[in-house]
């Protein structure tokens, strides 16, 4: 009977179980195992160490975004990064994002420092999924510049 | 083993000059909505247009992984050499549609993000789906059997769908940077103005009539290169 199946299709069966297998493993342990970054309350929940590198992610509370120039050429800003529940401050040195505002999305990389601070090396302002035209006449509010 | 004899089709050539008429025209129509139609955003100003390539860029990209799925199917269960045709070609042309669709992430997310790359979930799970059907195309190349080099590449195809999937889902599986969807989304409506919506849709017709006239002429050249080397098959 399988002679008349023929090895092919045999072979096709077997890769779409292969294929499903891998998809349901995928599906169930991919979600709970990528970390792309933590939220303020999982690194407390987790009691990040300083220096150990780690990614943050939340919203930048408004009234929190400043940014001051020290000598020149230099740039660092500090915001505080919320999730709602945990603030952490953050305190970074370089480049400012173009898209990074007050009440919306950002992530940052870098160490906490031993006081609870965070130091970023890296700041990436994150960008919802809605997209809106600017109400009739008026120029949009933010404008990002190409670097 | 299989079947010898291969059948010379001559529809599709026929039509395929007016396919490429149509792709040019509706490319020109949706590039132009795309640049001067299409309203400025009101958060990102003009560097969200490169959504109107990236956007369709990327579901003709999963569109051309899945005829790879289903034309390896195809092969595996009729042994018709046409569908392997079909395979190696859009699979040329997902690989190809990926590494666009790449670049103009970048090109966006360098103004935006204030990175040029970052290995969060999407763009990992995208990075892989390109990797592996680079891969497929260089599987083809281990053997110069016909039946062999198609029936591996065959089952190579079945399994690597499952990226497709998998690089939709990432937002939603993990915190992510990469925004979540905007249209292919449960529950609400599409998230951006009715005239982006328009835009869009143009620019994903024009793409798709793109990805439309180059399988067809590939396929075309895949047949005649089948005529030409397998005359055994």
């Amino acid at each position: 009977m399988l002679e008349r199946i023929g090895a092919r299709r045999l072979l096709l069966i077997a890769a779409l179980a292969v294929a499903v297998l891998v998809g349901t493993v995928a599906a169930t342990n991919l979600a709970p195992n990528t970390v792309y970054y933590l939220t303020p309350s999982e690194a407390k929940a987790r009691n990040i160490p300083s220096k150990q590198i780690v990614r943050l992610g939340g919203q930048v509370k408004v009234g929190t975004l400043k940014v001051a120039f020290g000598s020149p050429g230099t740039a660092s800003f500090s915001l505080v990064i919320t999730d709602g529940v945990e603030d952490v401050l953050v305190i970074a040195d370089g480049a400012l994002p173009g898209l990074l505002r007050e009440g919306a999305g950002a992530v940052v990389e870098g160490a906490f420092l031993p006081d609870g601070t965070f130091h970023a090396d890296q700041v990436i302002a994150k960008h919802d999924e809605v997209y809106t035209a600017p109400t009739a006449g008026a120029t949009p509010a933010h404008r990002t510049s190409f670097p | 083993m299989t079947e010898t004899t291969i059948p010379r089709g001559n529809t599709l050539p026929r039509i395929r000059p007016w396919l490429g008429i149509a792709a040019a025209a509706s490319f020109v129509v949706a590039s132009v909505m795309a640049l001067f139609w299409a309203p400025t955003d009101a958060v990102q100003g003009n560097v969200y247009r490169i959504l109107y390539v990236h956007v369709p860029l990327a579901w003709l990209a999963y569109l051309a992984f899945v005829v790879v799925f289903l034309a390896s199917v195809g092969w595996l269960w009729t042994k018709n050499p046409l569908f392997d045709a079909i395979a190696v070609s859009s699979a040329e042309i997902g690989v190809l549609f990926t590494g666009l669709f790449l670049v103009a992430g970048s090109i966006w997310a360098k103004p935006t993000w204030g990175v040029w790359w970052t290995w969060e979930p999407r763009l990992v799970t995208t990075a892989i789906m390109f990797v592996m059907y680079v891969g497929y195309l260089l599987l083809r190349g281990l053997s110069t059997d016909f039946s062999r080099r198609a029936t591996r590449a065959a089952v190579f195809g079945i399994i690597a769908v499952i990226d497709v999937p998998i690089v939709h889902l990432s937002v939603l599986w993990a915190n992510s940077l990469h925004q979540l969807p905007t249209v292919l989304r449960a529950g609400g409506a599409p998230a951006l103005d009715s005239s982006m919506l328009l835009t869009l849709m143009v620019s994903l017709f024009a793409y798709t009539l793109i990805y439309a006239y180059f399988i067809s002429a590939r396929v075309s050249l895949e047949r005649a290169r089948q005529r030409r080397l397998w005359t055994q098959i």
